[in-house]
């Protein structure tokens, strides 16, 4: 229905463009009077007014449309005689005079419900149809008005401009108020998880083992269960194996990437840098998964091959094996990105320093490097922030027992993949053990927020303006 | 008269297939000025840049030709060209100080050279530059500051002072006052003249009263070839050549 009402407003439109375009011309030659605007904009002036009105109301009358019909039903089965004790039964009251409507119920169907579904039919009905009555009552109401205002010679071309900035203006909003829904959902989920755990001991704890949190409700926790729950959930090994992984991977990212990125920029010459960049990043759009079992399967038995042949104790899954593969991942970010930055450093400064008889490599060390710095700053915190995000690989090679261990041969986890661990399966939403997961993005977040601080703040500090 | 510090033989200049300077043969005096003219992309730019090696940045660019500097080519493969670029500094059409401070701006050259190897000889170094470029007394109580936030006609003296750290014998401006307004640019031609007694100076210009003002010798370029040189006085008042007196007198370029 709703797609029905989407295309006739929409055909609608389009030839109310065509008509508001020609009726102008027809006004301004006949009456010889100089329009406010050209034809067009009345055009689409007339499409603006005829379309969006209706199309908000559409929106807001399906947003609210099941909730009303819901409560309404609810009570008339009530009436009726329907018993439930608590919200939970009511909604599967509902869900049954619903499917009995559609003719998907196959259970027994006693009085109340046949009564109910009739009663749903009814409603159903009467809400298709006012919706349908008061779309095309908005549509005429708004031409009409619109029209009106287009016989007299309104400043059509302002008011388009008008509209389409509330348009751009509603569009950010959405943006952001899709940001603020996500956060605040991890942030009230992790209030009922800190409801249960101390704050503190997930913070400082050193232990997590999620696992044993089997207990179904927070309310019906014993006091054995809540000091068993206590040191359960320690977000140190986390943290630690997180930071550790990323780590390493930066110690192969920056130094190559960077390094290749100076190369691209400034030694490759046109012919090489049309080759070997395209292969760079190639790289990039690799699925992480592939570079996954690349590492779990090629990296980390050679690793531990040669840790073997050396006489040293290599976990199969280890964090070194991760942290090179994804530092090999992240690669063309530090590179590709680095490169564009020293690129757009004005060949003035360049010129600048081999005036006084600097060599390529000093001007590039002592110039270029430090004009581009805010750049090449951002490309490695987004390539740390694609460290700490990416889990795949992690999943894969380094492991999901969480050790609070430096020894980058042994196996440990990240928060990401500890997340993948604790809400693959089916899930009882109000265990700690889910709700953790939510508790652990929250953190994740803030500590990436506070990140991306720090590292906006030393740019601020630290760049050498050139223009 | 005084000595040739730098000649010019047979020099030309190709940007891939396309030739920009034609046999010019240019002599430039010792401790004068001499004022390159002509209309724009006539090889003036060029030409310049071929006396400090500049052209060897640009990869499709290819010179022959000899160019003499105190007896020695300096267009020969084999040539040093970061010594050659200590002798030879290099002021550019806009200012472009480097985003750093004030002082690291000039003492960058002298590091870069290891000269001024303690603190306080490297001070002298910075002191001496910007006094020489007239800079001293605006920006001796914030040398700690960004050279980028100084108005145009002093970042353009910031170089001048930058260019000279390096204690070079020639130093080449191409078109030094073209970004600047005319305060400015009378400040920088005052600077050119005090500069004169002790460089070898090479200038660029489109403003014929520019080059009346700060030179002593003048060129004539157009499309590639040097047209006609000779004493400033002589080529403004009474040139052997038509072109350059239709060119002097605005009736082209």
């Amino acid at each position: 229905m709703n797609i029905v009402l989407i295309f006739l407003i929409t055909i609608f439109s389009v030839s109310l463009f065509f008509y508001g375009k020609s009726k102008t011309k027809t006004i301004s030659i006949k009456d010889n009077i100089k329009l406010n605007a050209l034809p067009k904009f009345y055009g689409y002036y007339l499409v603006l007014w005829c379309s969006i009105p209706a199309l908000v109301f559409l929106l807001v009358w399906s947003l609210f449309e099941p909730i009303i019909i819901k409560s309404i039903i609810i009570e008339t089965a009530a009436n009726q005689g329907a018993i439930f004790s608590d919200k939970n039964e009511a909604n599967l009251i509902y869900e049954k005079i619903k499917a009995i409507h559609l003719g998907t119920y196959f259970g027994d169907i006693d009085s109340i419900l046949r009564e109910s579904a009739l009663a749903y039919a009814k409603f159903i009905n009467l809400f298709t149809n006012s919706k349908v009555v008061l779309i095309f009552a908005i549509i005429i109401a708004s031409v009409i008005y619109s029209l009106k205002k287009i016989k007299n010679n309104n400043k059509a071309r302002d008011d388009v401009e008008v509209i389409l900035k509330g348009l751009l203006f509603v569009s950010s909003l959405i943006a952001i108020l899709t940001t603020l829904g996500i956060i605040f959902s991890l942030l009230f989920e992790s209030i009922k998880f800190f409801s249960v755990i101390n704050i503190f001991d997930y913070l400082f704890g050193t232990n997590w083992s999620p696992q044993r949190a089997f207990v179904r409700d927070a309310s019906s926790i014993t006091a054995a269960e809540f000091e068993e729950l206590k040191d359960a959930f320690g977000f140190i090994p986390l943290i630690a194996g997180t930071s550790f992984i990323a780590f390493i991977a930066m110690l192969v990212a920056v130094p190559i990437g960077l390094f290749s990125g100076i190369y691209m920029a400034e030694y490759a010459s046109i012919k090489v840098r049309r080759i070997s960049k395209p292969i760079i990043e190639i790289l990039a759009g690799i699925p992480t998964v592939v570079y996954g079992f690349f590492a779990a399967l090629t990296v980390g038995p050679f690793f531990r091959q040669v840790g073997e042949n050396l006489g040293l104790t290599v976990s199969s899954e280890s964090a070194l094996a991760a942290g090179l593969i994804m530092g090999i991942m992240i690669i063309p970010y530090v590179s590709s990105l680095s490169d564009d930055v020293i690129n757009s450093v004005p060949q003035s400064l360049r010129d600048g320093s081999y005036a006084v008889g600097a060599t390529k490599s000093e001007t590039i060390k002592q110039v270029v490097i430090p004009a581009a710095l805010p750049g090449i700053i951002g490309s490695v915190l987004l390539a740390v922030s694609r460290a700490i995000g990416e889990t795949m690989i992690v999943v894969m090679a380094a492991g999901l027992a969480a050790n609070l261990t430096i020894n980058p041969l042994e196996s440990t986890t990240t928060i990401t993949t500890q997340i993948v661990m604790i809400l693959v399966g089916d899930q009882e939403f109000d265990s700690p053990k889910t709700q953790s997961a939510f508790a652990l993005g929250l953190t994740l977040f803030i500590a990436t927020l506070i990140l991306n601080y720090i590292a906006q703040r030393a740019v601020k500090k630290y760049r050498e303006k050139y223009d | 008269m005084s000595n040739v510090k730098i000649k010019s033989k047979n020099l030309n200049v190709y940007y891939g297939d396309k030739q920009a300077l034609f046999d010019v043969n240019l002599d430039l005096n010792e401790k004068e000025v001499t004022a390159l003219i002509g209309p724009s992309g006539c090889g003036k730019s060029t030409f310049i840049r071929c006396i400090n090696r500049m052209n060897d940045v640009i990869d499709i660019c290819k010179v022959t030709g000899n160019i003499e500097m105190d007896g020695i080519n300096i267009n020969d493969k084999d040539l040093d060209v970061v010594s050659l670029r200590e002798r030879v500094g290099m002021v550019f059409q806009k200012p472009n100080p480097f985003p750093k401070s004030i002082y690291d701006n000039i003492s960058y050259g002298p590091k870069i050279h290891g000269k001024g190897e303690t603190k306080s000889e490297l001070d002298q170094i910075v002191e001496n530059s910007l006094k020489k470029s007239a800079l001293w007394e605006e920006v001796k109580d914030r040398l700690e500051e960004p050279g980028t936030s100084l108005s145009g006609g002093q970042q353009q003296r910031l170089c001048i002072a930058r260019a000279i750290s390096v204690n070079p014998e020639v130093i080449l401006m191409d078109e030094p006052c073209s970004a600047l307004d005319p305060i400015a640019t009378a400040k920088i031609e005052e600077l050119i003249d005090e500069l004169k007694k002790t460089y070898t100076i090479v200038i660029v210009t489109h403003s014929m009263a520019q080059a009346v003002r700060v030179s002593q010798k003048t060129g004539f370029f157009h499309l590639g070839k040097l047209i006609e040189v000779g004493k400033t006085e002589k080529i403004f008042k009474n040139p052997d050549n038509k072109m350059t007196q239709d060119y002097i007198t605005g009736r082209f370029g």
